[in-house]
């Protein structure tokens, strides 16, 4: 970094403090559209395009990035809180952070997941900052071949959960993959599973999918008790010692942050992966590397240390190719993109050099969104926790009234309503018969990602399998991915063996 | 003689409720005389945030200040823009209140490949926004910078190509160039503009094809080497040339055309509605407030031309028939 860049950093971090009146509104904000389900970053910055259009650039600027870094903080809340992952980057965050509300400890889970949020975002920020010519690369080594590896890392986790009943979780993940395939196909559009249903053509969305399994089936469990809290976990009165507890938890383990938020950023860098990815992967990682991989989906701190971190590191990672390349790397950025060019902003290579202080400014406004937003929403995880207490007959009829307005704010069709409560009484039937609805739901998600990969590397083949080891980088990655699979299972043995000798 | 008036209470009952008929029925006869007299719903059959929706902001900002009433857009992308056609815009009023704001190419393309539920005669586009012709790109940092690049490439592998979707002119314009100097390209379909663009820069494809409009936004990540219709924006598609004038070639332009639709129902109702809205669509598009909000918007200038109900059904036609001659390929049937 020479010098005249060190001091365009020191002058755009001064500039981007000063915006703290946008900064901080622009956090709860924020926090409150990414708790809703169904609202995200994307569509609330075109709502409030207007808005953002009659700001200057600066503040344009910051009030864009702040929103974005808030709302994907926020998703966690209702995830952990009350088992609605409200995007599907959060898809991942309830696996292990709603077990923990259920066992009261909703406070430190929410204090744990803010800390690998924001640690995770300003680290991989600071990362990106500092890498980004070397970062723009990465999306032109990842192509079809090698993402095809890097879905199948977030599916094995089908196989994990089946560990616990194989034939019933490979039931459910099966059915899901199903389900993913659901639509026209990415060749030819040609229509399968729709039944002549025209919303269905695009495939299952993903929010109405999401929110019917996770949140309306949990609806459904919990309106037959009085509250969300096990009787084991009884609700305590908010205390400052649960918030510290999660943050000493949290930080102990800032290795697994650091290691899961660079998951995050690298699938980030790459133009059309996203969160969603990135957090299924990041968990997948942590188990299969974990000493304890049984306690994972029981309310396992490193369970949702994994999930957050990774997704705060995608958000980074989309202004990568956004600011270096042009190229917007999920849905988000390339609403920025929008608004920016009206202000005059041309992205791509010559962003540096022609207006260095927009680019790094975005950086910066990244840093201090996550510095702020670790100051003022610590403090909120005490009061945040209460939601768990609430009894269950106010409670789950808001859940579900919440959810399929979240089921239908994405695309604005009635018959995505439908859809969220026909996956809320598939959930519930999967409860309730022993089947794991995050297997139906990693199918749902990560299938449809799957088979557009794949289908993208045979008609680049001509239909010739042999095109999934034809990449140095992606035989690479089949190479690593065996092992992440065969490792656990010679770790675990090992470890068993050990446990054996002294009984012995 | 004095006449003594007395009102008594059937009197009073019957003139309140002649009266009270009379206030509730007037606005009715007023409007009856008036259109507009509210907001007009528009069915926009691509996602938030995307060209469509700048257009559409730029032109109604401009267009709502003759008819005194604003447009409430929404955004319908799902099927390739057929749930914004069949379910929405199918169930709406067909009463001038309710329009259409499509790209005329891939959207009738794709009822040429996949025929729709409704009939394609059942909506009219009566005034073209803008029109962008598709053009051939590669990324800056590809092998291939040149034409002659490609065609060399091409001897020794089938080359891949990126586009936003199969059913799109820009596939055809690619197909067109192939079948004339017996190149076989291999399409790959990357789901839209961003990830057409993507597919070029970062190598997952050769080179890509596109409207230029969308090129021309990516900047300086990508070159554009051909245009499938007049280059009208010069330099700012690198001054390639047309395939046309390069290859010898009689290929009608690959648009990509943005316009209002009606229902044809609504026309044959109300042609004096109908009449209001052509009218002042045309005055809008000579009004030079247009040209400022559209450039405001990063529209290229060149690409803002006036069209009416008879050129762009000559467009649609056009479009049905490349659809019928291109569809085998284009479906992989």
């Amino acid at each position: 970094m020479d010098s005249s860049t060190a001091s365009i950093l020191v002058e755009v971090f001064f500039e981007t403090i000063g915006y703290w009146y946008i900064i901080i509104p622009t956090i709860l904000l924020g926090l409150i559209v990414g708790g809703i389900p169904g609202f995200s970053a994307a569509n609330t910055i075109i709502i409030l395009m207007p808005l953002t259009l009659a700001l200057d650039l600066q503040s344009g600027l910051v009030f864009m990035i702040s929103l974005y870094c808030a709302a994907r903080m926020g998703a966690g809340i209702p995830a952990i809180l009350v088992n609605i992952p409200g995007t599907a980057g959060a898809a991942a965050t309830p696996l292990d952070g709603y077990p923990m509300a259920k066992q009261g400890k909703g406070q430190q889970a929410l204090a744990i997941s803010f800390v690998a949020s924001c640690i995770g975002g300003l680290l991989t920020t600071i990362i990106a900052l500092a890498t980004m010519p070397i970062l723009a690369r990465v999306g032109f080594y990842m192509h079809s071949v090698e993402m095809i590896v890097v879905m199948l890392f977030g599916i094995s986790l089908i196989a994990s959960i089946a560990a616990q009943d194989m034939v019933k979780g490979l039931i459910a993940g099966f059915l899901g993959l199903m389900i993913g395939s659901i639509g026209t196909d990415v060749v030819y559009a040609t229509p399968r599973g729709t039944f002549g249903i025209l919303e269905l053509y695009d495939g299952v969305p993903l929010i109405p999918a999401l929110v019917g399994l996770f949140a309306v089936s949990e609806a459904f469990v919990i309106i037959e008790k009085r509250v969300i809290v096990t009787h084991e976990g009884e609700p305590k009165a908010p205390n400052w010692s649960d918030t510290f507890e999660g943050v000493n938890i949290a930080l102990k383990r800032w290795v697994h942050i650091v290691w899961t938020s660079i998951i995050g950023l690298v699938i980030g860098v790459i133009p059309g992966a996203g969160a969603s990815i990135a957090s299924f992967v990041a968990y997948q990682q942590s188990r299969s590397f974990s000493e304890t991989p049984e306690l994972y989906g029981t309310g396992h701190p490193e369970g949702l240390i994994a999930p957050e971190a990774a997704n705060n590191g995608v958000t980074s990672g989309t202004l990568v190719p956004l600011l270096v390349l042009g190229i917007p790397g999920g849905a988000t950025a390339a609403i920025m993109l929008v608004v920016m060019q009206f202000h005059g902003v041309s992205f791509g290579p010559s962003l540096f050099e022609d207006q260095p202080k927009v680019g790094y400014g975005m950086f910066m406004a990244m840093a201090v969104s996550y510095v702020i937003m670790f100051l003022t929403i610590l403090p909120l995880s005490r009061y945040m926790s209460r939601v768990t207490t609430i009894p269950t007959i106010y409670l789950a009829p808001m859940i579900i009234a919440f959810t399929l307005v979240g089921g239908f704010v994405p695309r604005e069709y009635m018959f995505d309503m439908y859809l969220a409560l026909g996956f809320g009484v598939l959930g519930y039937i999967a409860r309730r018969t022993g089947y794991h609805v995050a297997a139906i739901l990693i199918g749902v998600i990560l299938g449809p990602l799957l088979e557009k990969y794949f289908l993208w590397s045979l008609k680049k083949s001509d239909g010739d399998i042999m095109v999934l080891f034809s990449s140095t980088l992606g035989n690479i990655l089949w190479v690593a991915f065996a092992m992440s699979i065969i490792l656990p299972i010679v770790l675990g043995m090992r470890r068993k063996r050990k446990l054996e000798v002294p009984a012995e | 003689m004095s006449m003594k008036q007395t009102i008594n209470r059937r009197t009073l009952l019957g003139t309140g409720a002649a009266a009270a008929a009379l206030t509730l029925a007037t606005p009715g006869l007023v409007r009856a005389n008036t259109f507009p007299d509210r907001n007009f719903s528009v069915y926009i059959p691509t996602a938030e945030g995307g060209g469509a929706d700048r257009n559409f902001r730029a032109f109604s900002s401009v267009w709502k200040t003759r008819l005194g009433v604003d447009f409430e857009p929404g955004f319908y992308p799902g099927a390739s823009g057929r749930v914004g056609y069949e379910i929405y815009m199918g169930k709406a009023e067909p009463d001038c209140y309710n329009l259409l704001f499509g790209n005329v190419g891939p959207e009738v393309l794709n009822w040429a490949l996949q025929p729709p539920t409704f009939g394609i005669d059942d909506y009219i586009y009566f005034g073209q926004v803008d029109k962008d012709p598709c053009c051939l790109f590669v990324g800056a940092e590809s092998p291939l910078q040149t034409m002659d690049d490609i065609f060399a490439a091409s001897k020794t592998r089938k080359l891949n190509v990126g586009t936003s979707r199969m059913a799109h002119p820009a596939s055809i314009g690619l197909l067109a160039l192939g079948d004339k100097l017996g190149v076989d390209f291999n399409l790959i379909p990357l789901q839209g503009g961003k990830g057409t663009v993507a597919g070029a820069v970062t190598g997952e494809v050769d080179f890509s094809v596109l409207t230029s409009g969308s090129v021309i936004a990516a900047g300086d990540s990508v070159k554009t080497l051909l245009v499938f219709g007049n280059n009208i924006a010069g330099e700012a598609l690198d001054n390639a040339p047309s395939i046309n004038d390069a290859y010898g070639m009689d290929l009608p332009e690959m648009l990509s055309t943005r316009a209002f639709g009606i229902h044809q129902k609504a026309i044959d109702d109300f042609p004096d509605r109908f009449e209001v809205l052509t009218r002042t669509f045309k005055e809008s598009h000579e009004d030079p407030a247009l040209m400022e909000a559209y450039i405001a918007t990063k529209g290229q200038p060149e690409y803002l031309v006036y069209a009416g109900v008879e050129e762009l059904a000559v467009e649609k036609q056009a479009m049905l028939d490349l659809g019928a001659e291109y569809k085998a390929l284009l479906t992989g049937a």
